[in-house]
């Protein structure tokens, strides 16, 4: 069997005295459809942005592709292959959709200042462009490509964000709550986007979501947490069962 | 060694203080709306202007000073009003821009009213006498500085940690939404901040213009930036610090000024190297220093962003 | 953008500015060269750079930094230094003995030699400074430009800087004029040159901010967490646009001491690089096309045209009140205010000279040339 695209090894977050995610392991195989699920505050964003280098893990190790890569800043990690979004959107808001996505291709870059700024990577800026006119138009936002991406509905700036993320051509993605103030109609869609996605562009992807039901039609396996710690792991129908997660959701006032 | 160097630490201590009460006013308004507030040197400066033409147009000395602190705290609460509190919403920048456009303004107004010429400040008969300790003649004012400092200071604390006013400025400081859930008049407290400010910037000006005597639109730049430092080195937010990087600022600058005379006498050089002129490069440098390796100063909190 | 590179509204823009150009060249050639009109244009070509490189950072890659004036301090200094003709040496350095550098460089090399010395200055006080919070860094910089101008006055660094005292004699904007055999004055270029150095300069950093390192920039300034997700390394980015930044503002000082004919430390300071500032702030934070705007306003105005404010002036007998010297800045000050509290996009917010000619408004995109 290959190498899994991420595999988390005890990562533990402290932050003073508070530990917000506690010997947390967990692995995402090539092409797999992984959600981290659990209560307000149960530390998943914390695991997400130890994963993506915003903040250094206290103790554990994080491996993309059989490469460690503790500790490394956010952009080499993306540089790496995994990019992400963010629960609170955050489009460049200066910018059209257009430009949001065109500044995706800046890392994958081989011109240096100077040839850019005189104009001596045509061949490259003409590829960058083209690149994203096809990204667009491969996830029907072509038409909208000169707004300004704020100026979007709500929906779309989440789908404009996963468009960003995708640009920069990772191997994971992954998800911080994409759901998350959908009407249901717009959350169907959009789980038949991710996992559209992930098989047009051979992606892994690994989410947080809190629409159970969104999570359980397209999750291929879940994780559950709990303050900081795992407390359940299986495929959506064992966790539906599982007695700890439905404790713990009705103890956290959250519906299964 | 020592006599040499006593004259030096004396005026350090005075002019710690003198920054000390200028660099509350940064540090209390950095605390409750993270602004650095460029035009608090300014209102230093014009609390020494006003004092000038007071004193000129006849007003008895003892008058004058309550005068001028009335008058300087209702000039900081009404650059707040004026100037900060239409952009509270507004980017941070734009409030930082606004407060040197109002810095800009406030000396642009002395040098049309000065006319751009150096004001002699009053005589304020009791701190202005000389005195001699060991082996140091001095003026009044550089003792009775510090200890005017302290006991402000401990007045200060008291008052926010024991009134409902200093309660709800600290619970501001913590947590600017929250409070204002909490039904905490926000802009009293805000103002109150700047009417506090300002009035221990008049202070300050009082002691720290009869130790040097004139007046002019630029002399607030560099006591403010300077006291800014200090409020940096403290640890910004935090009143004691502010207070302790003061004296240390002070101190150190003094020293840096007599530098070549102490190491002459010390037999370590032998002509001058001209150093007094890094006694205000030493102080930025020591800012760049602190805030690259430990920016959050001696006394500061760490915040951790939220993403 | 997508389509093609040149729609009409960058040739007009384009057009605009050639024809600018030919008018000073006319008018140069017509008008006295004491009108004020070339004070403001020269002076205002300066300023308009120093904007722009401000503007390039402030603007577009939200570092809100205030170490301007120590940058143009470098710059001038630097040219200054490197073109003093040998011959006049000794006279300027008369406590130095001649000082020590002792030949001169091309007025041209000397003024990009004046850029990269202050962008190597930039590249180590980055370092430390570019990872501070806004307004950290904002305090930082600021007390960078006033060690650097106590630095240069320190009489130990006399042989080169000249210490406290004046450097002059060196070339000047009136050098670019032609001249035949005679020493008469055949062509004047003294406007129109500084003109084309500072337009040929902003070109250049209109060209960076449209390129993808642009885009790279005004993601930071945007979102500095999603900018560093999209694989943009801040530390570095940041870095190169504080050198460009610098690079520009170091010509800038070498300009400004052409303009002043003579360069003095003490003359740099902050409150230079407020102004710079609020030029900035006027013109629009963002535009680039602001920041020359309103630089050649604000020098119009400060120097030209609210003059009168500095005087008394007596209208059918009757003198006005309050003008006296300091008026103009009075009134200057509560301009500004107005301006920051009320009209916070300044004159052109975030457009540039071509969306003025497109109908609908599509922003950032950038006009090429000025």
């Amino acid at each position: 069997m290959s190498d899994p695209v991420l595999r988390i090894d005890h990562l533990t977050m402290q932050f003073g005295g508070v530990i917000a995610v506690d010997d947390f392991s967990m692995v995402v195989n090539p092409g797999e459809l992984v959600a981290l699920i659990g209560p307000n505050g149960a530390g998943k964003t914390t695991a997400f942005n130890a994963v993506t280098g915003v903040y250094t893990p206290t103790s554990g190790t994080v491996t993309l592709l059989g490469h460690n890569i503790t500790g490394l800043r956010p952009d080499q990690i993306t540089g790496m292959g995994i990019a992400r979004t963010f629960q609170n959107i955050r489009l460049f808001s200066s910018m059209t959709v257009f430009e949001n996505v065109l500044t995706a291709h800046h890392l994958r870059r081989t011109s240096n200042l100077l040839s850019a700024t005189f104009r001596l990577n045509g061949a490259e800026e003409r590829q960058m462009r083209k690149d994203t006119e096809e990204l667009l138009r491969r996830v029907d936002l072509y038409d909208l490509r000169d707004e300004m991406a704020t100026s979007l509905p709500y929906g779309k700036q989440r789908l404009l964000e996963i468009v960003r993320a995708l640009a920069t051509k990772p191997k994971l993605l992954l998800l911080d709550e994409p759901a998350a103030g959908m009407n249901p109609q717009e959350t169907d869609e959009l789980g038949d986007f991710i996992r559209r996605i992930r098989d047009e562009f051979n992606l892994s992807i690994f989410i947080i979501e809190h629409h159970m039901n969104l999570v359980m039609r397209i999750s291929d396996r879940i994780y559950v947490i709990e303050f900081g710690k795992q407390i359940a792991e299986g495929v959506p129908s064992e966790i539906q069962n599982n007695q700890a997660v439905i404790d713990a959701y009705l103890g956290g006032g959250d519906e299964l | 060694m020592f006599n040499t160097v006593f004259p030096y630490l004396l005026s350090g201590i005075s002019v710690g203080g003198q920054y000390a009460l200028i660099a509350i006013g940064y540090t209390m308004v950095y605390g409750i709306l993270r602004l650095i507030n460029f035009a608090h040197g300014d209102v230093f400066m014009v609390a020494g202007i006003i004092m000038v033409y007071m004193a000129a147009s006849g007003v008895p000395l003892l008058v004058c000073i309550p005068l001028v602190l009335l008058l300087t705290s209702l000039i900081g609460f009404a650059i707040e009003r004026i100037a900060y509190k239409p952009l509270r919403t507004a980017p941070r920048m734009s409030v930082m821009i606004s407060a040197i456009g109002v810095s800009y303004t406030l000396q642009n107004l002395v040098l049309y009213i000065t006319g751009g010429l150096n004001q002699i400040y009053p005589t304020i008969p009791f701190i202005s006498g000389s005195v001699t300790i060991g082996p140091a003649t001095t003026k009044v004012v550089t003792v009775v500085t510090p200890i005017l400092t302290i006991v402000l200071v401990f007045a200060l604390v008291q008052l926010i940690n024991h009134t409902k006013v200093g309660m709800a400025m600290r619970a501001v400081s913590k947590d600017f939404e929250t409070s204002q859930l909490m039904g905490i008049n926000i802009n009293r407290v805000i103002s109150t901040t700047f009417v506090i400010g300002s009035f221990l910037a008049g202070v300050g000006s009082m002691l720290y213009f009869t130790n040097y005597t004139t007046v002019i639109q630029t002399s607030g730049a560099m006591p403010g930036l300077k006291a800014f430092v200090a409020a940096v080195f403290g640890g910004i937010g935090s009143i004691p610090g502010a207070v302790v990087g003061a004296f240390i600022i002070g101190i150190a600058e003094n020293i840096i000024k007599g530098l070549d005379i102490i190491l002459f006498k010390a037999g370590l050089i032998a002509k001058p190297m001209g150093l007094a002129t890094f006694s205000d490069a030493f102080t930025f440098a020591l800012l760049i220093v602190i805030l690259a390796v430990k920016p959050t100063g001696l006394f500061g909190e760490k915040t951790i962003d939220k993403v | 953008m997508a389509k093609k590179k040149w729609d009409s509204a960058s040739v007009l823009s384009a057009l605009v500015i050639l024809c600018l150009y030919a008018a000073v060249f006319i008018a140069e050639q017509l008008i006295p060269p004491t009108s004020m009109l070339f004070t403001v244009l020269k002076k205002g070509a300066t300023y308009a750079l120093v904007a722009v490189s401000m503007n390039l950072l402030n603007g577009f890659t939200g570092i809100f930094s205030l170490g301007q004036a120590g940058f143009m301090l470098i710059g001038a200094y630097t040219y200054a230094i490197f073109t003093v003709p040998i011959a006049q040496r000794a006279i300027v350095y008369q406590y130095y003995n001649g000082g020590v550098v002792q030949f001169t460089l091309p007025v041209f090399a000397a003024m990009l030699l004046a850029g990269l010395v202050a962008a190597l200055f930039a590249l180590l006080i980055g370092l430390p400074v570019l990872r501070l919070k806004s307004d950290y860094l904002a305090i930082a910089t600021l007390g960078f430009a006033e060690i650097i101008r106590t630095v240069f006055q320190w009489d130990k660094l006399g042989p080169v800087t000249n210490g406290s005292n004046m450097l002059r004699l060196f070339p000047t904007f009136n050098d670019f004029n032609l001249r035949n055999a005679q020493g008469e004055i055949t062509v004047y270029l003294s406007t129109l040159v500084p003109l084309l150095i500072s337009g040929v300069c902003i070109a250049v950093i209109v060209l960076l901010i449209n390129s993808t390192f642009g885009r790279a920039l005004r993601a930071i300034k945007d979102d500095e967490i999603a900018a560093e997700a999209m694989g943009i390394r801040l530390s570095s980015h940041k870095q190169m646009a504080f050198c460009v930044s610098s690079f520009f503002a170091g010509i800038g000082g070498a300009m400004l001491a052409m303009y002043q004919t003579t360069v003095q430390a003490k003359s740099f300071t902050t409150a230079m690089t407020y102004e710079i500032l609020l030029i900035v702030v006027i013109g629009g934070i963002g535009s680039v096309t602001g920041s020359c705007l309103s630089s050649f306003l604000f020098v119009a105005c400060s120097e030209w045209w609210l003059r009168f404010l500095d005087q008394k002036q007596v209208i059918g007998g009757f003198e006005v009140p309050l003008l006296r010297n300091g008026f103009r800045l009075v009134v200057f000050s509560i301009i500004i205010m107005i301006v920051v509290l009320f009209f916070r996009q300044g004159i052109m917010g975030t457009r540039e000279l071509p969306d003025l000619f497109r109908k609908r408004r599509s922003p950032a995109k950038g006009g090429e040339g000025k």
